[in-house]
Protein backbone atom coordinates (compact mmCIF):
# COMPACT_ATOMS: atom_id res chain seq x y z
CA UNK A 1 0.00 0.00 0.00
CA UNK A 2 1.64 3.34 -1.22
CA UNK A 3 1.03 6.76 0.83
CA UNK A 4 -0.19 9.72 -0.83
CA UNK A 5 0.78 12.89 0.75
CA UNK A 6 -2.48 15.80 0.75
CA UNK A 7 -1.95 19.33 1.50
CA UNK A 8 -4.65 21.17 2.77
CA UNK A 9 -3.63 24.76 3.69
CA UNK A 10 -6.60 27.08 2.47
CA UNK A 11 -7.83 25.22 -0.36
CA UNK A 12 -10.76 24.50 -0.89
CA UNK A 13 -12.10 21.54 1.47
CA UNK A 14 -14.67 19.65 -1.35
CA UNK A 15 -11.32 19.47 -3.77
CA UNK A 16 -9.25 17.88 -0.82
CA UNK A 17 -12.01 15.63 -0.23
CA UNK A 18 -12.09 14.40 -3.57
CA UNK A 19 -8.64 13.98 -3.70
CA UNK A 20 -8.71 11.93 -0.42
CA UNK A 21 -11.71 9.73 -1.74
CA UNK A 22 -9.49 9.23 -5.15
CA UNK A 23 -6.39 8.05 -3.35
CA UNK A 24 -8.30 5.83 -1.17
CA UNK A 25 -10.30 4.00 -4.24
CA UNK A 26 -6.82 3.93 -5.69
CA UNK A 27 -5.96 1.92 -2.97
CA UNK A 28 -3.80 4.35 -1.38
CA UNK A 29 -2.61 4.87 2.10
CA UNK A 30 -3.57 8.87 2.57
CA UNK A 31 -1.50 11.33 5.03
CA UNK A 32 -3.45 14.35 5.20
CA UNK A 33 -0.80 17.51 6.22
CA UNK A 34 -1.19 21.09 7.25
CA UNK A 35 -5.12 20.64 8.34
CA UNK A 36 -5.42 24.26 10.36
CA UNK A 37 -7.98 22.51 11.84
CA UNK A 38 -10.24 22.96 8.95
CA UNK A 39 -14.12 21.72 9.06
CA UNK A 40 -15.44 18.77 7.62
CA UNK A 41 -12.31 16.94 6.54
CA UNK A 42 -12.48 12.59 5.43
CA UNK A 43 -15.94 13.02 5.20
CA UNK A 44 -18.04 9.75 4.08
CA UNK A 45 -14.83 7.66 3.33
CA UNK A 46 -15.40 4.21 2.07
CA UNK A 47 -14.79 0.61 3.68
CA UNK A 48 -11.39 -0.22 3.74
CA UNK A 49 -9.54 3.25 3.38
CA UNK A 50 -6.89 4.54 5.55
CA UNK A 51 -6.55 8.35 6.39
CA UNK A 52 -4.54 10.16 9.10
CA UNK A 53 -4.46 13.42 9.89
CA UNK A 54 -1.45 15.40 11.18
CA UNK A 55 -2.29 18.06 13.45
CA UNK A 56 -5.55 19.09 14.58
CA UNK A 57 -9.28 18.80 12.61
CA UNK A 58 -12.24 20.83 12.55
CA UNK A 59 -15.69 20.11 12.83
CA UNK A 60 -17.17 16.81 11.40
CA UNK A 61 -13.99 14.69 10.97
CA UNK A 62 -14.90 11.40 9.57
CA UNK A 63 -18.64 11.55 9.73
CA UNK A 64 -20.74 9.28 7.55
CA UNK A 65 -17.99 7.01 8.19
CA UNK A 66 -18.42 3.63 6.52
CA UNK A 67 -16.05 1.63 6.90
CA UNK A 68 -12.76 3.49 7.18
CA UNK A 69 -9.62 3.32 9.63
CA UNK A 70 -9.37 7.36 10.89
CA UNK A 71 -6.90 8.55 12.69
CA UNK A 72 -6.40 12.28 14.15
CA UNK A 73 -2.70 13.25 15.41
CA UNK A 74 -3.56 15.99 17.83
CA UNK A 75 -7.65 17.41 18.30
CA UNK A 76 -10.41 17.19 17.09
CA UNK A 77 -13.00 19.88 16.66
CA UNK A 78 -17.07 19.15 17.15
CA UNK A 79 -19.14 16.03 16.48
CA UNK A 80 -16.37 13.87 14.73
CA UNK A 81 -17.46 10.63 13.56
CA UNK A 82 -20.84 12.24 13.47
CA UNK A 83 -23.65 9.42 11.73
CA UNK A 84 -20.83 6.81 11.02
CA UNK A 85 -21.92 3.38 10.31
CA UNK A 86 -18.69 1.32 10.56
CA UNK A 87 -14.78 1.60 10.62
CA UNK A 88 -13.13 3.05 13.68
CA UNK A 89 -11.85 6.74 14.43
CA UNK A 90 -9.34 6.91 17.00
CA UNK A 91 -8.27 10.80 18.19
CA UNK A 92 -4.90 11.25 19.33
CA UNK A 93 -5.84 14.35 22.05
CA UNK A 94 -9.23 16.36 22.64
CA UNK A 95 -12.78 15.76 20.89
CA UNK A 96 -14.87 18.71 20.89
CA UNK A 97 -18.70 18.66 21.69
CA UNK A 98 -20.83 16.12 20.57
CA UNK A 99 -17.97 13.56 19.11
CA UNK A 100 -20.10 10.47 17.97
CA UNK A 101 -23.18 12.23 17.24
CA UNK A 102 -25.87 10.07 16.05
CA UNK A 103 -23.13 7.23 14.83
CA UNK A 104 -24.68 3.69 13.83
CA UNK A 105 -22.03 1.74 14.46
CA UNK A 106 -18.03 1.43 14.53
CA UNK A 107 -15.71 2.53 16.85
CA UNK A 108 -14.12 6.31 18.24
CA UNK A 109 -11.74 6.13 20.26
CA UNK A 110 -10.39 9.12 21.97
CA UNK A 111 -6.87 9.03 24.07
CA UNK A 112 -7.29 12.32 26.07
CA UNK A 113 -10.60 13.91 27.03
CA UNK A 114 -13.90 14.99 25.40
CA UNK A 115 -16.34 17.67 25.24
CA UNK A 116 -20.31 17.51 25.84
CA UNK A 117 -22.44 15.77 24.71
CA UNK A 118 -20.24 12.50 23.64
CA UNK A 119 -22.82 10.47 21.93
CA UNK A 120 -25.58 12.45 21.68
CA UNK A 121 -28.48 10.61 20.30
CA UNK A 122 -26.15 7.78 19.22
CA UNK A 123 -27.80 4.44 17.60
CA UNK A 124 -25.15 1.95 17.87
CA UNK A 125 -21.12 1.70 18.27
CA UNK A 126 -18.97 2.42 20.76
CA UNK A 127 -17.12 5.25 22.44
CA UNK A 128 -14.42 5.01 24.26
CA UNK A 129 -12.63 7.85 26.14
CA UNK A 130 -9.53 7.54 27.84
CA UNK A 131 -9.68 10.99 29.62
CA UNK A 132 -12.73 12.70 31.06
CA UNK A 133 -16.68 12.63 29.63
CA UNK A 134 -18.18 16.35 29.29
CA UNK A 135 -21.08 17.83 30.67
CA UNK A 136 -24.55 15.69 29.58
CA UNK A 137 -22.28 12.88 27.86
CA UNK A 138 -24.91 10.34 26.53
CA UNK A 139 -27.85 12.49 25.59
CA UNK A 140 -30.21 10.41 24.58
CA UNK A 141 -28.53 7.99 22.95
CA UNK A 142 -30.24 5.15 21.71
CA UNK A 143 -28.22 2.37 21.95
CA UNK A 144 -24.07 1.50 21.81
CA UNK A 145 -21.76 2.16 24.49
CA UNK A 146 -19.71 5.35 25.73
CA UNK A 147 -17.00 3.66 28.16
CA UNK A 148 -15.06 6.62 29.92
CA UNK A 149 -12.40 5.44 31.84
CA UNK A 150 -11.11 8.95 33.50
CA UNK A 151 -14.12 10.16 35.08
CA UNK A 152 -17.53 12.05 33.78
CA UNK A 153 -18.89 15.64 34.08
CA UNK A 154 -22.05 17.36 35.44
CA UNK A 155 -25.59 15.50 33.99
CA UNK A 156 -23.51 12.47 33.14
CA UNK A 157 -25.83 10.47 30.92
CA UNK A 158 -28.93 12.30 30.91
CA UNK A 159 -31.81 11.41 29.15
CA UNK A 160 -30.71 8.17 27.77
CA UNK A 161 -32.72 5.88 25.63
CA UNK A 162 -31.34 2.29 25.32
CA UNK A 163 -27.51 3.22 25.38
CA UNK A 164 -25.43 2.39 27.75
CA UNK A 165 -22.66 4.66 29.79
CA UNK A 166 -20.23 3.31 31.49
CA UNK A 167 -17.49 5.18 33.59
CA UNK A 168 -14.22 4.12 35.35
CA UNK A 169 -13.51 6.98 37.50
CA UNK A 170 -15.16 9.90 39.55
CA UNK A 171 -18.69 11.54 37.93
CA UNK A 172 -19.19 14.96 38.67
CA UNK A 173 -23.32 14.23 38.60
CA UNK A 174 -26.07 12.18 36.93
CA UNK A 175 -28.31 13.58 34.61
CA UNK A 176 -32.14 13.18 34.61
CA UNK A 177 -33.49 9.78 34.97
CA UNK A 178 -30.63 7.63 35.32
CA UNK A 179 -30.33 4.30 36.42
CA UNK A 180 -26.84 2.90 38.00
CA UNK A 181 -26.17 -0.46 38.28
CA UNK A 182 -24.09 -2.85 38.96
CA UNK A 183 -22.55 -4.71 36.11
CA UNK A 184 -22.61 -8.76 35.53
CA UNK A 185 -19.40 -10.47 34.98
CA UNK A 186 -20.37 -11.07 30.96
CA UNK A 187 -21.16 -7.51 30.69
CA UNK A 188 -17.85 -6.41 32.20
CA UNK A 189 -16.14 -9.06 29.76
CA UNK A 190 -18.06 -7.99 26.84
CA UNK A 191 -16.77 -3.85 27.70
CA UNK A 192 -13.04 -5.26 27.94
CA UNK A 193 -13.48 -7.30 24.80
CA UNK A 194 -13.50 -4.17 23.50
CA UNK A 195 -10.98 -2.28 25.09
CA UNK A 196 -8.92 -5.43 24.70
CA UNK A 197 -8.01 -4.10 20.91
CA UNK A 198 -7.15 -0.94 22.15
CA UNK A 199 -4.77 -1.85 24.58
CA UNK A 200 -6.51 -0.42 27.14
CA UNK A 201 -8.27 -3.63 29.25
CA UNK A 202 -7.75 -3.56 32.79
CA UNK A 203 -9.72 -5.95 35.27
CA UNK A 204 -9.87 -4.04 38.08
CA UNK A 205 -11.99 -0.84 37.35
CA UNK A 206 -14.42 -0.12 39.06
CA UNK A 207 -16.96 0.71 36.91
CA UNK A 208 -20.28 2.42 37.41
CA UNK A 209 -22.88 1.22 34.43
CA UNK A 210 -25.38 3.81 33.70
CA UNK A 211 -28.60 3.16 32.30
CA UNK A 212 -31.96 4.71 31.35
CA UNK A 213 -34.23 4.64 34.50
CA UNK A 214 -36.98 4.31 31.34
CA UNK A 215 -38.88 6.77 33.32
CA UNK A 216 -39.45 9.94 30.26
CA UNK A 217 -39.50 7.20 27.96
CA UNK A 218 -43.17 7.66 28.19
CA UNK A 219 -44.64 11.35 28.92
CA UNK A 220 -46.51 11.16 32.33
CA UNK A 221 -47.46 14.62 33.70
CA UNK A 222 -46.63 13.84 37.16
CA UNK A 223 -42.74 13.56 35.90
CA UNK A 224 -43.19 17.41 34.75
CA UNK A 225 -40.46 18.55 37.33
CA UNK A 226 -38.24 15.89 36.00
CA UNK A 227 -38.26 16.97 32.08
CA UNK A 228 -38.40 20.69 33.40
CA UNK A 229 -35.12 19.87 35.62
CA UNK A 230 -33.60 23.20 33.95
CA UNK B 1 -25.41 31.20 14.59
CA UNK B 2 -22.52 33.46 14.50
CA UNK B 3 -19.03 34.26 15.29
CA UNK B 4 -16.68 36.00 17.59
CA UNK B 5 -13.66 37.00 18.30
CA UNK B 6 -10.80 38.66 20.54
CA UNK B 7 -7.71 39.12 20.33
CA UNK B 8 -5.09 40.35 23.00
CA UNK B 9 -1.00 42.04 21.72
CA UNK B 10 1.94 42.19 23.99
CA UNK B 11 1.75 45.76 22.78
CA UNK B 12 -0.04 48.29 20.45
CA UNK B 13 0.28 46.88 17.34
CA UNK B 14 -1.64 45.64 14.13
CA UNK B 15 -4.55 44.32 15.93
CA UNK B 16 -7.24 45.16 13.26
CA UNK B 17 -5.82 43.41 10.78
CA UNK B 18 -5.80 40.23 12.94
CA UNK B 19 -9.16 40.77 14.06
CA UNK B 20 -10.21 40.87 10.03
CA UNK B 21 -8.30 37.31 10.03
CA UNK B 22 -10.10 36.02 12.56
CA UNK B 23 -13.54 37.52 11.28
CA UNK B 24 -12.60 35.97 7.71
CA UNK B 25 -12.04 32.63 9.00
CA UNK B 26 -15.57 32.55 10.48
CA UNK B 27 -17.49 34.26 7.58
CA UNK B 28 -19.35 31.32 7.26
CA UNK B 29 -21.31 31.96 10.33
CA UNK B 30 -22.54 34.82 9.06
CA UNK B 31 -21.96 36.79 6.58
CA UNK B 32 -24.82 39.42 6.86
CA UNK B 33 -22.98 42.07 8.61
CA UNK B 34 -19.30 42.14 10.63
CA UNK B 35 -18.06 44.30 13.28
CA UNK B 36 -15.23 45.36 14.93
CA UNK B 37 -14.51 46.75 18.47
CA UNK B 38 -10.30 47.97 18.96
CA UNK B 39 -9.10 49.69 21.67
CA UNK B 40 -6.26 51.91 20.56
CA UNK B 41 -4.09 54.46 21.94
CA UNK B 42 -5.72 56.00 24.87
CA UNK B 43 -7.24 59.83 24.62
CA UNK B 44 -6.38 62.35 27.28
CA UNK B 45 -9.40 64.93 27.55
CA UNK B 46 -11.01 64.05 24.46
CA UNK B 47 -13.46 60.70 23.61
CA UNK B 48 -13.41 59.18 20.31
CA UNK B 49 -16.64 58.69 18.86
CA UNK B 50 -18.33 56.07 16.10
CA UNK B 51 -21.01 56.94 14.93
CA UNK B 52 -23.83 55.79 11.86
CA UNK B 53 -26.37 58.19 9.78
CA UNK B 54 -29.43 56.93 8.17
CA UNK B 55 -29.47 58.91 5.62
CA UNK B 56 -26.16 60.19 3.84
CA UNK B 57 -28.36 63.06 2.45
CA UNK B 58 -28.61 64.45 5.38
CA UNK B 59 -25.18 64.29 6.90
CA UNK B 60 -24.82 68.37 7.22
CA UNK B 61 -27.91 68.59 9.11
CA UNK B 62 -26.82 65.75 11.07
CA UNK B 63 -23.71 67.21 12.20
CA UNK B 64 -25.35 70.69 12.95
CA UNK B 65 -27.75 69.13 15.58
CA UNK B 66 -25.43 66.86 17.04
CA UNK B 67 -22.50 69.30 17.23
CA UNK B 68 -25.25 72.26 18.85
CA UNK B 69 -25.85 69.51 21.73
CA UNK B 70 -22.45 69.07 22.10
CA UNK B 71 -22.23 72.80 22.95
CA UNK B 72 -24.54 73.04 25.43
CA UNK B 73 -22.31 70.35 27.18
CA UNK B 74 -19.11 72.48 26.81
CA UNK B 75 -17.85 70.04 24.56
CA UNK B 76 -16.94 70.63 20.38
CA UNK B 77 -15.11 68.94 18.08
CA UNK B 78 -11.40 68.91 18.65
CA UNK B 79 -10.51 67.88 14.85
CA UNK B 80 -13.02 67.69 11.52
CA UNK B 81 -15.01 64.55 11.42
CA UNK B 82 -14.19 62.02 9.31
CA UNK B 83 -17.23 60.39 6.88
CA UNK B 84 -16.96 57.03 5.09
CA UNK B 85 -20.00 55.39 2.88
CA UNK B 86 -21.06 53.52 -0.06
CA UNK B 87 -24.07 52.61 -2.23
CA UNK B 88 -26.47 52.35 1.09
CA UNK B 89 -28.72 54.83 2.57
CA UNK B 90 -26.19 55.05 6.13
CA UNK B 91 -23.25 56.86 6.73
CA UNK B 92 -20.65 56.14 9.46
CA UNK B 93 -18.67 58.82 11.22
CA UNK B 94 -15.37 59.10 13.22
CA UNK B 95 -15.80 62.13 15.63
CA UNK B 96 -13.10 63.72 18.79
CA UNK B 97 -14.74 65.28 21.17
CA UNK B 98 -13.40 67.35 24.17
CA UNK B 99 -14.91 66.17 27.21
CA UNK B 100 -18.45 67.25 28.01
CA UNK B 101 -19.17 68.49 31.20
CA UNK B 102 -21.32 65.26 31.98
CA UNK B 103 -20.77 62.42 29.88
CA UNK B 104 -24.33 60.78 30.85
CA UNK B 105 -26.29 63.90 30.44
CA UNK B 106 -25.03 64.70 27.45
CA UNK B 107 -25.42 61.52 25.79
CA UNK B 108 -28.81 61.71 27.50
CA UNK B 109 -29.63 64.53 24.96
CA UNK B 110 -27.47 63.40 22.36
CA UNK B 111 -29.34 59.93 22.18
CA UNK B 112 -32.63 62.00 21.19
CA UNK B 113 -30.89 62.18 17.46
CA UNK B 114 -31.26 58.77 17.28
CA UNK B 115 -33.87 58.19 14.77
CA UNK B 116 -31.31 60.22 12.17
CA UNK B 117 -27.55 59.44 13.92
CA UNK B 118 -26.94 57.32 16.86
CA UNK B 119 -23.71 57.22 18.83
CA UNK B 120 -22.71 53.40 18.39
CA UNK B 121 -19.39 54.13 20.31
CA UNK B 122 -18.13 56.24 23.33
CA UNK B 123 -14.38 55.98 24.96
CA UNK B 124 -10.56 56.96 25.46
CA UNK B 125 -9.86 53.98 23.38
CA UNK B 126 -12.61 52.03 22.00
CA UNK B 127 -13.64 52.24 18.73
CA UNK B 128 -16.79 50.08 17.16
CA UNK B 129 -16.53 49.55 13.48
CA UNK B 130 -20.08 48.21 11.83
CA UNK B 131 -21.91 47.53 9.00
CA UNK B 132 -23.53 45.32 6.57
CA UNK B 133 -21.18 42.87 4.81
CA UNK B 134 -18.13 40.62 5.23
CA UNK B 135 -14.74 40.85 7.07
CA UNK B 136 -12.67 41.67 3.76
CA UNK B 137 -15.77 44.14 2.77
CA UNK B 138 -15.97 46.09 6.42
CA UNK B 139 -12.07 45.97 6.69
CA UNK B 140 -11.69 47.39 2.87
CA UNK B 141 -14.68 49.99 3.53
CA UNK B 142 -13.36 51.34 6.74
CA UNK B 143 -9.84 50.67 6.89
CA UNK B 144 -9.65 48.37 9.94
CA UNK B 145 -6.52 46.47 9.05
CA UNK B 146 -4.71 49.09 9.38
CA UNK B 147 -5.90 49.96 13.15
CA UNK B 148 -3.10 50.10 15.54
CA UNK B 149 -4.27 49.16 19.36
CA UNK B 150 -4.06 46.49 21.89
CA UNK B 151 -6.70 44.16 21.94
CA UNK B 152 -10.45 44.64 20.68
CA UNK B 153 -13.11 41.74 19.36
CA UNK B 154 -14.94 40.70 16.34
CA UNK B 155 -18.15 39.38 15.17
CA UNK B 156 -19.71 38.04 12.28
CA UNK B 157 -23.55 38.21 12.66
CA UNK B 158 -26.31 35.78 11.24
CA UNK B 159 -29.19 37.57 12.07
CA UNK B 160 -31.99 35.34 13.26
CA UNK B 161 -33.76 37.19 15.64
CA UNK B 162 -33.75 40.86 14.55
CA UNK B 163 -33.39 42.71 11.01
CA UNK B 164 -30.29 42.96 9.07
CA UNK B 165 -29.57 46.52 9.66
CA UNK B 166 -25.72 48.40 9.62
CA UNK B 167 -27.13 49.60 13.10
CA UNK B 168 -28.30 46.14 14.46
CA UNK B 169 -24.50 44.56 14.36
CA UNK B 170 -22.22 43.78 17.08
CA UNK B 171 -20.48 44.93 18.99
CA UNK B 172 -22.58 46.58 20.81
CA UNK B 173 -21.32 49.46 23.33
CA UNK B 174 -22.02 49.64 27.07
CA UNK B 175 -23.61 53.10 26.93
CA UNK B 176 -22.69 55.20 28.77
CA UNK B 177 -19.34 53.31 30.24
CA UNK B 178 -16.99 54.72 27.96
CA UNK B 179 -15.17 51.49 26.35
CA UNK B 180 -16.99 49.17 27.01
CA UNK B 181 -18.24 46.83 24.50
CA UNK B 182 -19.49 43.52 23.58
CA UNK B 183 -20.11 40.63 21.40
CA UNK B 184 -22.34 37.66 21.37
CA UNK B 185 -22.83 34.31 20.12
CA UNK B 186 -26.42 33.07 20.59
CA UNK B 187 -30.20 33.66 21.66
CA UNK B 188 -31.12 35.48 24.60
CA UNK B 189 -34.71 34.11 25.21
CA UNK B 190 -35.83 35.95 28.10
CA UNK B 191 -34.93 39.18 25.85
CA UNK B 192 -38.58 40.96 25.97
CA UNK B 193 -38.81 40.93 29.77
CA UNK B 194 -35.70 42.42 30.75
CA UNK B 195 -35.87 44.62 28.10
CA UNK B 196 -38.69 46.10 29.41
CA UNK B 197 -37.65 45.78 33.46
CA UNK B 198 -34.60 47.60 31.96
CA UNK B 199 -36.49 50.46 30.02
CA UNK B 200 -38.50 51.32 33.50
CA UNK B 201 -35.13 51.80 34.94
CA UNK B 202 -34.57 54.67 31.88
CA UNK B 203 -31.90 52.86 29.61
CA UNK B 204 -32.39 53.19 26.21
CA UNK B 205 -32.15 50.48 23.17
CA UNK B 206 -31.22 51.26 19.90
CA UNK B 207 -32.00 48.26 18.05
CA UNK B 208 -34.38 45.01 17.89
CA UNK B 209 -31.18 43.21 18.42
CA UNK B 210 -31.30 40.45 21.78
CA UNK B 211 -27.43 40.94 21.87
CA UNK B 212 -27.86 44.57 22.85
CA UNK B 213 -29.56 43.18 25.93
CA UNK B 214 -26.43 42.31 27.16
CA UNK B 215 -24.94 45.40 26.86
CA UNK B 216 -27.56 47.44 28.77
CA UNK B 217 -27.86 44.73 31.30
CA UNK B 218 -23.88 44.83 31.47
CA UNK B 219 -24.07 48.10 32.00
CA UNK B 220 -26.89 48.25 34.96
CA UNK B 221 -24.53 45.90 36.31
CA UNK B 222 -21.82 48.07 36.31
CA UNK B 223 -23.77 50.95 37.57
CA UNK B 224 -24.77 49.19 40.89
CA UNK B 225 -21.47 48.45 41.41
CA UNK B 226 -20.55 45.35 40.24
CA UNK B 227 -16.88 44.33 38.72
CA UNK B 228 -16.71 42.94 35.15
CA UNK B 229 -15.85 39.76 36.71
CA UNK B 230 -18.71 39.38 38.81
CA UNK B 231 -21.53 40.85 36.50
CA UNK B 232 -20.16 37.87 33.78
CA UNK B 233 -20.75 35.33 36.48
CA UNK B 234 -24.31 36.56 37.44
CA UNK B 235 -25.31 37.10 34.08
CA UNK B 236 -25.34 32.98 33.33
CA UNK B 237 -27.81 32.59 36.31
CA UNK B 238 -29.65 35.98 35.64
CA UNK B 239 -29.93 36.07 31.45
CA UNK B 240 -31.85 32.75 29.93
CA UNK B 241 -31.11 31.43 26.68
CA UNK B 242 -28.00 30.09 24.97
CA UNK B 243 -24.96 32.13 24.74
CA UNK B 244 -21.26 32.67 24.39
CA UNK B 245 -20.30 36.26 24.91
CA UNK B 246 -17.39 38.66 25.35
CA UNK B 247 -17.14 41.55 26.77
CA UNK B 248 -14.24 44.35 26.51
CA UNK B 249 -12.63 47.29 28.76
CA UNK B 250 -9.56 49.11 28.66
CA UNK B 251 -8.09 46.40 30.70
CA UNK B 252 -9.08 42.95 28.90
CA UNK B 253 -10.99 41.03 27.25
CA UNK B 254 -13.27 38.68 30.02
CA UNK B 255 -16.26 35.82 28.56
CA UNK B 256 -19.51 34.16 29.59
CA UNK B 257 -20.39 30.91 28.78
CA UNK B 258 -24.54 29.51 29.52
CA UNK B 259 -25.44 26.33 31.61
CA UNK B 260 -26.20 24.08 28.85
CA UNK B 261 -22.66 24.91 27.04
CA UNK B 262 -23.91 25.08 23.54
CA UNK B 263 -21.49 27.59 21.69
CA UNK B 264 -17.89 27.31 21.66
CA UNK B 265 -14.88 29.21 22.79
CA UNK B 266 -11.42 28.47 21.73
CA UNK B 267 -8.46 30.11 22.87
CA UNK B 268 -4.82 30.16 22.57
CA UNK B 269 -2.55 31.78 24.93
CA UNK B 270 0.97 32.09 23.65
CA UNK B 271 3.53 34.75 25.34
CA UNK B 272 1.19 36.88 26.98
CA UNK B 273 -0.70 37.39 23.80
CA UNK B 274 -4.61 35.87 23.02
CA UNK B 275 -6.32 34.72 20.56
CA UNK B 276 -9.81 33.38 21.41
CA UNK B 277 -12.75 32.54 18.62
CA UNK B 278 -15.85 30.63 17.90
CA UNK B 279 -13.79 28.17 15.80
CA UNK B 280 -10.42 26.70 16.29
CA UNK B 281 -9.34 27.13 12.19
CA UNK B 282 -9.91 31.14 13.06
CA UNK B 283 -7.44 31.13 15.83
CA UNK B 284 -5.00 29.27 13.41
CA UNK B 285 -5.25 32.34 11.28
CA UNK B 286 -3.32 33.73 13.92
CA UNK B 287 -1.11 30.77 15.40
CA UNK B 288 -0.88 28.63 12.15
CA UNK B 289 2.00 26.30 14.26
CA UNK B 290 1.08 23.41 16.97
CA UNK B 291 0.18 24.72 19.89
CA UNK B 292 -2.02 23.98 23.01
CA UNK B 293 -5.74 25.16 22.49
CA UNK B 294 -7.80 25.45 25.37
CA UNK B 295 -11.77 23.93 24.17
CA UNK B 296 -13.67 26.60 26.80
CA UNK B 297 -16.49 23.73 25.86
CA UNK B 298 -18.16 22.89 29.36
CA UNK B 299 -21.35 24.86 30.94
CA UNK B 300 -21.47 28.25 33.03
CA UNK B 301 -17.93 29.48 32.68
CA UNK B 302 -16.66 32.38 32.51
CA UNK B 303 -12.49 34.16 32.15
CA UNK B 304 -11.13 37.32 32.13
CA UNK B 305 -7.77 37.89 30.19
CA UNK B 306 -6.32 41.15 31.08
CA UNK B 307 -3.86 43.59 28.67
CA UNK B 308 -0.32 43.68 28.97
CA UNK B 309 0.04 40.85 31.36
CA UNK B 310 -1.97 42.21 33.78
CA UNK B 311 -3.40 40.07 36.21
CA UNK B 312 -7.29 39.99 36.62
CA UNK B 313 -8.47 36.36 37.34
CA UNK B 314 -12.11 35.88 36.97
Amino acid sequence: MSEVVIEVGKRHIREINEEIQAACAAGHKVVVRNTLSRHNLGVGLPDGANVHFEGSVGYYCGGLNDGATITVERNAGWAAGEGMSHGQITIGGYAGMSVGAAMIDGTIHVKGDCGPRVGVAMKGGNIVVEGRIGYQSGFMAHAGKIIALGGAGHSCADALWQGEVWVAGPVDSLGVDVKVVEPSAEEVAEVDAILEPLGLADSSRNWRKMISGQRLWYFESRDASAWLMI
Amino acid sequence: MCGIAGRILNSAGRVGADLVELMDAQEHRGADSTGFAVYGPPLDGEYVLRGMGFDKNRLGKDMDEFRAILHEHGSDFTEDATFTSDDHAHYCARIIIRDPIDLTRWLRDADTLGEHFEIQSCGRSLEIIKDVGSSAAVADKHGVRNMIGTHGLGHARLATESSVLPNASHPFWARPFPDVAIVHNGQITDYFTWREKLMRKGYRFLTENDSELIAVWVSDQIASGLTAAQALKKSISSIDGVFTYMIADRDGIGFAKDRFAMKPLVVVEENGEMAAATEEQAVRRIFSGECDVINYDGPSLTGIWGVGNRSLAA
